[in-house]
């Protein structure tokens, strides 16, 4: 985007997957998760478009766009109904750290089948006891000769069961100075010593998460990502594709809450005109409507300027986008239920179920608040309490 | 086998539609897109050049606006487009569209047509024929099912009662249902390449046509007026009253659903 208008590309990329995801819509999405299923059919659709490895470079089989493009598949498919969380972890944020950090060796190994889409990562850094703090992870990897043994757990780990690979965030001992450094590893789901069990929430999705529990998985040397010691730098290049998806997902399930108010609003009645004409019902869907197109201005440019290479601008609109564009979401499936009435709350309506789901975008990836305190150090250089 | 699909631009059918102050379909207030049974056109001629080889050509006669459809249309991933645009063309009627049609296909000389069999807009279903016609071709209309083997089409004809087997050898028109396939979404890839692939621009000089055989002043025939079509009515009610089995399936024959 060199203008305040998307590529041509870009906006016909838009059309085509809002048209397949029209096809499922909410229905697909909330009977399938109502069913314990999952989404594959879906999922099975979009990438033999080739719209799952849209980001993925090139000579690895995708698409060679960026994440803006991912973030349009994403956007559009949640806008239809469909807010797929899979394509934040697995494409995003685990395509673009192998494909930024990776050896020769690992891009080959692990980008093509991102890139059709036939493979699945899942990407594990929260702890228990390290959430928002992420200084806190305690998940170490000790060399025994040539390999690595992996001790540790993680918690609220995304779709670890149709996940092949989960790219853990661990720690290495640094050999000279004693001190614990990140390092990520790519660790099969299947893996001995690895276990995980499901997180009962009150979620409506066909993603779950899972606790995982490390207890001597042995891995081979190639597991490692990257360097030993870039670790930090190499998480932080998944940083910003993982807000900029997350704020994607939002702005698209805002707009789809919207639009589904909007329809309600044009045609029921209750008095003798829609209700739409009544400011009280008008009024704060206009308002969501700028906050949306607000959030998805932000969006597109950390987009633009994560494409661009300016990784430090881009942090900034990310995290700003990722706070807009889950405000705004929030807003807009509450003023959607407000809209429907008691309609609002039936299942037949999906709204009700969205409830939680937009409600987690305030809490992951990052939560509003280590947002908010990104942009009060980062921006305005204020100083910080922890 | 070089094969040329014709695509026609139209209001999209799930919006509002209407007509100009001049009758003729209004294209400016509505969002437009590729006539539905066209996108199956187009995939049925991805398959045959997958099979078989050859290019596949879009051909559209439409007003400027109609780029964003050829677009389209080539994402999904046909090698070239042939758009002639004209502003005589406003108002022209089926036959002066044909005969549009048909001279630009002259000039790519292809051995399979293929089209939709009706337009979302007009509706008239005679273009296919008009061409055969207009171009001494075989007309293989109405297509449920398509073989190529060779230089020899075999086609399933759809009818109310069930469908025929047909027979030509190219060069021949087919237009075909919506019956015929499903056709796919435009990949990535195909989005990135469809500005980069080259469209021809023809304008009815070129084609050795004179502005007064088409629009409003060469149409065969003339709107006088339209009407708005009627509200929906509330549609058949079956009461069961111990009939209601029968009443539903004597209902539904009624309207050759079974
Ligand atoms: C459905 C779901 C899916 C998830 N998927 C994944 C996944 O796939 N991979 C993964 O690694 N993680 C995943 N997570 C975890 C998610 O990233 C964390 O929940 C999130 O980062 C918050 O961490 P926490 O839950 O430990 O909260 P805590 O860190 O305990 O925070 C609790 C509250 O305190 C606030 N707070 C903490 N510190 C500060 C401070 N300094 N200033 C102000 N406020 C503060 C927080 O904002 C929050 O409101 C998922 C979570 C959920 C719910
Ligand atoms: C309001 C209105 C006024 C009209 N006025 C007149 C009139 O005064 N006189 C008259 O004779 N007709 C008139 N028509 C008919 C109109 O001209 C025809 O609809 C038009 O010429 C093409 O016919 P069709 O799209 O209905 O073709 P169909 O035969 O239904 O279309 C079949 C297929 O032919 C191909 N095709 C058709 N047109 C094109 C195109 N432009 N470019 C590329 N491919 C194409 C497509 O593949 C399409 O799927 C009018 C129609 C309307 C709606």
């Amino acid at each position: 985007m060199t203008s305040f208008v998307e590529s041509q590309e870009r906006r016909d990329l838009r059309a085509a997957v809002f048209q397949l995801g029209s096809r499922y819509g909410e229905s697909y999405f909330y009977s399938a998760a109502a069913r314990g299923a999952k989404t594959t059919e879906l999922w099975g659709e979009a990438a033999k478009a080739g719209y799952l490895g849209v980001s993925i470079p090139e000579e690895y089989g995708g698409g060679g766009g960026d994440i803006g493009d991912l973030a349009a598949v994403v956007e559009e498919l949640a806008t239809a109904g469909c807010p797929l969380l899979l394509l934040v972890v697995s494409p995003a944020i685990v395509g673009t750290i192998i494909a930024r950090s990776g050896t020769d060796e690992q891009r080959r190994r692990w980008l093509p089948g991102l890139a059709t889409g036939e493979a699945r990562y899942a990407f594990g850094i929260t702890e228990p006891d390290a959430g928002s703090n992420s200084h806190q992870i305690i998940t170490r990897a000790r060399r025994d000769g040539d390999d690595w043994i992996l001790n540790g757990r993680k918690t609220y780990i995304s779709g670890v069961d149709e996940a092949g690979h989960v790219l853990v965030v661990g720690r290495t001992e640094d050999a000279r100075t004693g001190k614990l450094k990140p390092a990520l590893f790519m660790v099969p789901t299947g893996a001995a010593g690895f276990e995980y069990q499901p997180i009962e929430t009150g979620l409506v999705s066909p993603e779950k998460q899972f606790s995982l529990f490390f207890d001597d998985v042995r891995l081979p040397a190639d597991a490692l990502v990257g360097r030993e010691d870039a670790g930090l730098d190499q998480l932080f290049a998944g940083l910003n594709p993982e807000r900029i998806m997350a704020a994607s997902q939002a702005t698209g399930t805002a707009r789809w809450a919207l639009r589904k108010a909007v329809d309600y609003a044009g045609q029921r009645k209750v008095w003798d005109t829609p209700i739409g004409a009544h400011q009280a019902i008008a009024h704060p869907l206009a308002q969501i409507h700028v906050e949306v197109e607000a959030a998805r201005l932000l969006t597109q440019k950390a987009a633009a300027l994560d494409a661009a290479g300016d990784l430090l601008a881009a942090g900034e609109a990310a995290n700003m986008a990722k706070y807009a564009a889950a405000e705004a979401a929030c807003k807009a499936v509450d003023q959607a239920i407000q809209t429907h009435g008691g309609n609002g709350l039936a299942t037949e309506y999906g709204l009700v179920q969205a409830l939680a789901n937009v409600r987690l975008s305030r809490i992951a990836p990052v939560s509003r608040e280590m947002a908010l305190n990104f942009i009060a150090q980062f921006s305005l250089k204020l100083p910080r309490s922890y | 086998m070089n094969i040329v699909v014709l695509v026609k631009q139209v209001p999209d059918s799930g919006a509002e539609r209407t007509l100009s102050a001049d009758f003729s379909v209004d294209r400016a207030s509505s969002s437009n897109v590729i006539n539905e049974m066209d996108e199956y056109a187009i995939e049925e001629a991805l398959k045959i050049k997958e099979a078989h080889g050859g290019e596949v050509t879009v051909l559209t006669v439409g007003p400027a606006g109609a780029t964003d459809s050829i677009r389209k249309a080539l994402s999904m991933g046909p090698d070239k487009a042939v758009h002639v645009q004209d502003d005589a063309l406003h108002g022209s009627c089926a036959v002066a569209t044909s005969k549009v049609l048909a001279a630009a296909l002259r000039t790519l000389s292809p051995d399979l047509i293929l089209s939709g069999a009706e337009s979302t807009d007009g509706r008239v279903q005679v273009v296919p024929h008009m061409l055969a016609e207009l171009l001494g071709v075989a007309a293989l209309t109405g297509a449920r099912k398509l073989t190529v083997d060779g230089s020899q089409l075999t086609v399933e004809r759809q009818t109310d009662e069930g469908y025929e087997v047909v027979t030509a050898a190219t060069p021949a028109i087919v237009s075909v249902w919506d019956t015929i396939n499903e056709p796919r979404y435009p990949s990535f890839k195909g989005i990135m390449a469809a500005k980069k692939k080259p469209v021809q621009a023809l304008t009815l000089g070129d084609l050795g046509i004179s502005g007064d055989e088409v629009g409003f002043a060469g149409a065969t025939s003339q709107v006088l007026e339209f009407n708005k079509r009627p509200a929906r009515t509330g549609g058949a009610k079956v009461v069961d009253e111990g009939n209601g089995g029968e009443q539903l399936v004597s209902y539904l024959a009624s309207e050759k659903f079974v």
